[in-house]
């Protein structure tokens, strides 16, 4: 049986990867695949505590956080494709109006 | 042992596809690394005895999510496109500080999640979870229907070409 450690330290190295990520790039597509890889992080992490304490909470939890990132990415690709539209660019450096 | 195996070379994989994601400059290859990297925590997850939520894992996200991503990269036609470069003070301080956070998470993660309870017993099929999720948790599985409800109407909204001019 494989420790539950080691699960949680995968988990700790995919979501520094997606912070990673957000912090660096300035493609809001790709910004929003690094959001993806740290939900999936922490559904890693829910399903280790799952095993780890013998309950289904845990596992629970990840269907209602796969739920609400589906919708996340529907809206938020959503505004992606209607910044397009104003700005013909994603580049979240763009989207600047209400920048002090 | 061929679970450790499996383990160190799904972990592996993940972790690189995940590198993939946030280094390259092409959306399409970043959106299918993505996919890769998303099935090998499948994998995970049938170490963790949840082969149901692997299941779901494979057909939510590699199958609806992902497919959306790249839906939206063919539309807008990014494949072709060229992401400006970052500037060199906000990609030195990004790798700096995720790269401390990361230090940080690890080394506590590894320092006080140490606990291992007995092998119980854990059934985590469809069934039992379908009860569970239909008995005590079925006030918030509404409300995720109805937040899914206005997710959809609120996408179909601001996607709509020329919404905002009428």
């Amino acid at each position: 049986m494989i420790p539950t450690q080691w699960f949680l330290i995968l988990s700790a190295v995919l979501f520094a990867i997606g912070v990673c990520g957000v912090l660096t790039r300035r493609n809001g597509i790709t910004i929003f695949m690094s959001i993806e890889l740290m939900v999936n992080a922490v559904n890693l992490t829910f399903l280790a505590y799952a095993r780890q304490f013998h309950q289904l909470h845990g596992l629970i939890f990840v269907f209602f956080v796969m739920a609400i990132a589906a919708a996340e990415a529907a809206v938020g690709l959503a505004i992606f494709i209607s910044m397009f539209h104003h700005r013909e660019t994603i580049d979240v450096d763009e989207a600047n109006l209400m920048r002090w | 042992m061929i679970s450790f195996i499996v383990f160190f070379f799904f972990a592996a994989v993940a972790v690189i596809f995940g590198l993939v994601v946030i280094l390259h400059r092409n959306a399409v290859v970043g959106a299918l690394s993505l996919v890769a990297s998303l099935f090998a925590l499948a994998v995970m997850y049938v170490l963790l005895d949840a082969p149901f939520v692997a299941a779901l894992q494979i057909i939510i996200y590699a199958g609806a999510i992902m497919v959306l991503f790249l839906f939206v990269i063919m539309l807008l036609n990014l494949q072709h496109q060229r992401e400006a470069p970052t500037r060199p003070i906000q990609q030195f301080l990004g790798y700096l500080g995720s790269a401390a956070f990361a230090i940080a998470l690890v080394y506590y993660v590894a320092k006080y999640s140490v606990m291992q309870l007995p092998p119980g017993p854990f059934v985590a099929d469809a069934r039992t979870i379908g009860i569970r999720l239909f008995e005590s948790y079925i006030f918030p599985f509404e409300m995720v229907s109805i937040l899914l409800l206005a997710a959809i109407v609120g996408a179909l909204l601001l996607s709509a070409r020329g919404a905002t001019s009428r």
